[in-house]
């Protein structure tokens, strides 16, 4: 009976023994199991900081590289449309100094200097519009972008479709002129490359979304190439983008054509 | 073996008081969770060295009664430690739900005083055991503080939940010597293991003082 209950009793023990085995054991393996989890997200948040890394130096090499584009077009703007018309100028009013010309011959160089200096002035005031369009500043993006619009179906390449309904101040005036670039380098992509003969342009602000949806029937490109399609200024666009903290989709094939569809948050959401 | 233990038993005690020093000295300057886990240390060397006193100088019969100092201060304690670190106001109140159904266990049952209170161990440790596992669910992102003292108190108080538990039990059952007190070097040890978890924490992240930038 002695035994009996002894043995009972040393059961209780060994089990009480074996229970705060257990309970050590759990505890250590749930600590462990902590300790992993921790390193495992603390890797996880290191790869996602490293992307976003990498994805800010990709944006700012683009970036550079769109700066240098630009000041080569503008280099040879400047060369092409005015010094080299200033040149004519100057070899002209150098034969007028000379003296030893007949008035004949002194009305024609007048009248070729006129001419001339005619042409640089309308040059250097296309390429200051191209720079920054003064009816973005002064009238706002709707006539900004009216005015790409009648420039374009002015050149009688293309059919132009558009509505453009924006209402002014929805977007502050620096993500404005984001918007007015996607659309005239857009623009710019059709003219150069597609050999499009319809473009599709809609543009909306709505109570808290502006929307932007631009289509051509030009000859398109691989979309797996878009994100190498520097020279389309794809790159620029997405860039924007994310300035303008909106999401932009580009959907194109060859022969498809190009949509676009940018959609960003107006003042009034925020 | 025994020899072991004994001088084990001396580091704890001796240890227990050193260390709430080691925190006492960046008290001022540290935040609310700090000065309130040092008030736990504090309160965990006052334990220990009454226990020593109780049977080394003052030779009483039973320090049992100490128990329930030592739980109950350490529940208040350690609560008031995680609201501060888990922003839960709701720790409040189940501190007043937990010290109301106490006090209520010891008007109805004043022996209760002298034996241990097995339930209230219960209780108590596996709260506290609960806010250390949210609070370790909260460290996994981002460096938090006490992560190393918070994995002390989780594991000793996990552990010891039982002994304490079982302490009447084994009272009760007369069993050898021996068993018991193994179950005290038990709870040696794994009172070690804390001290040195929460002695690394000090070293770690509190032995330089901070630079005011």
């Amino acid at each position: 009976m002695v035994e009996e209950l002894f043995d009972t009793q040393n059961q209780i023990v060994n089990i009480i023994l074996l229970a705060i085995a257990l309970l050590l054991l759990m505890s250590f393996a749930i600590v462990l199991f902590f300790y992993f989890s921790r390193r495992k997200i603390t890797k996880a948040e290191l790869e996602k900081a490293k992307f976003e890394i990498d994805y800010q130096k990709d944006l700012l090499q683009a970036t550079i590289v769109t700066q240098e584009e630009e000041r080569k077009r503008i280099a040879q703007d400047l060369h092409d449309a005015i010094s080299s018309k200033l040149n004519v100028v100057s070899l002209n009013a150098n034969m007028l100094t000379d003296g030893e010309i007949s008035s004949e011959e002194t009305q024609k160089i007048g009248d070729s200097i006129h001419t001339i200096t005619a042409t640089v002035l309308e040059n250097s005031r296309r390429i200051a519009h191209d720079l920054l369009p003064p009816t973005l500043e002064k009238f706002g993006l709707q006539a900004a972008v009216e005015e790409l619009c009648e420039e374009l179906t002015d050149t009688e390449k293309f059919e132009l479709k558009h509505s453009i309904d924006y209402v002014e101040g929805s977007l502050k005036p620096e993500k404005e002129l984001h918007v007015f670039r996607i659309i005239q380098e857009l623009m710019n992509n059709t003219i150069k490359h597609s050999e499009a003969k319809t473009i599709t342009l809609d543009l909306t602000s709505g109570e808290n979304n502006l929307s932007l949806r631009y289509k051509d029937d030009g000859k398109g490109f691989q979309k797996e190439n878009i994100k190498n399609a520097k020279g389309l200024g794809m790159s620029g666009i997405e860039n924007r983008a994310v300035i303008l903290e909106g999401d932009v989709q580009i959907n194109s094939s060859p022969g498809e054509g190009i949509e676009v569809f940018l959609t960003t948050k107006t003042n009034h959401a925020n | 073996m025994d020899s072991y233990l004994k001088i084990l038993s001396e580091i704890t005690v001796y240890f227990s008081l050193f260390y709430p020093i080691l925190y006492l000295k960046s008290f001022v300057s540290q935040n609310k969770a700090f000065k309130i886990f040092t008030l736990y240390l504090v309160l965990l060397g006052v334990i220990q060295l009454t226990m020593r006193m109780s049977t080394k100088v003052w030779e009483l019969d039973s320090n049992l009664f100490l128990s329930h100092y030592y739980f109950i201060g350490q529940f208040i304690l350690l609560s008031l430690f995680y609201v501060q670190l888990l922003k839960f106001r709701w720790i409040y109140g189940i501190l007043a739900i937990v010290l109301l159904f106490l006090g209520y266990q010891y008007i109805s049952n004043p022996e209760l005083y002298h034996m241990y209170n097995p339930l209230g161990f219960f209780i108590t440790h596996t709260i506290i055991v609960i806010y250390a596992l949210l609070y370790m669910y909260r460290s996994l992102s981002g460096k938090k503080e006490f992560t190393l003292a918070n994995i002390g108190i989780f594991m000793y108080l996990l552990s010891t939940a039982l002994i304490f538990g079982s302490g009447n039990l084994i009272f009760n059952l007369e069993v050898p010597e021996s068993f018991s007190q193994l179950l005290v070097d038990i709870n040696k040890v794994l009172f070690l293991a804390f001290q040195i978890l929460i002695f690394v924490e000090w070293w770690k992240n509190y032995s330089i003082p901070k630079t005011k930038s």
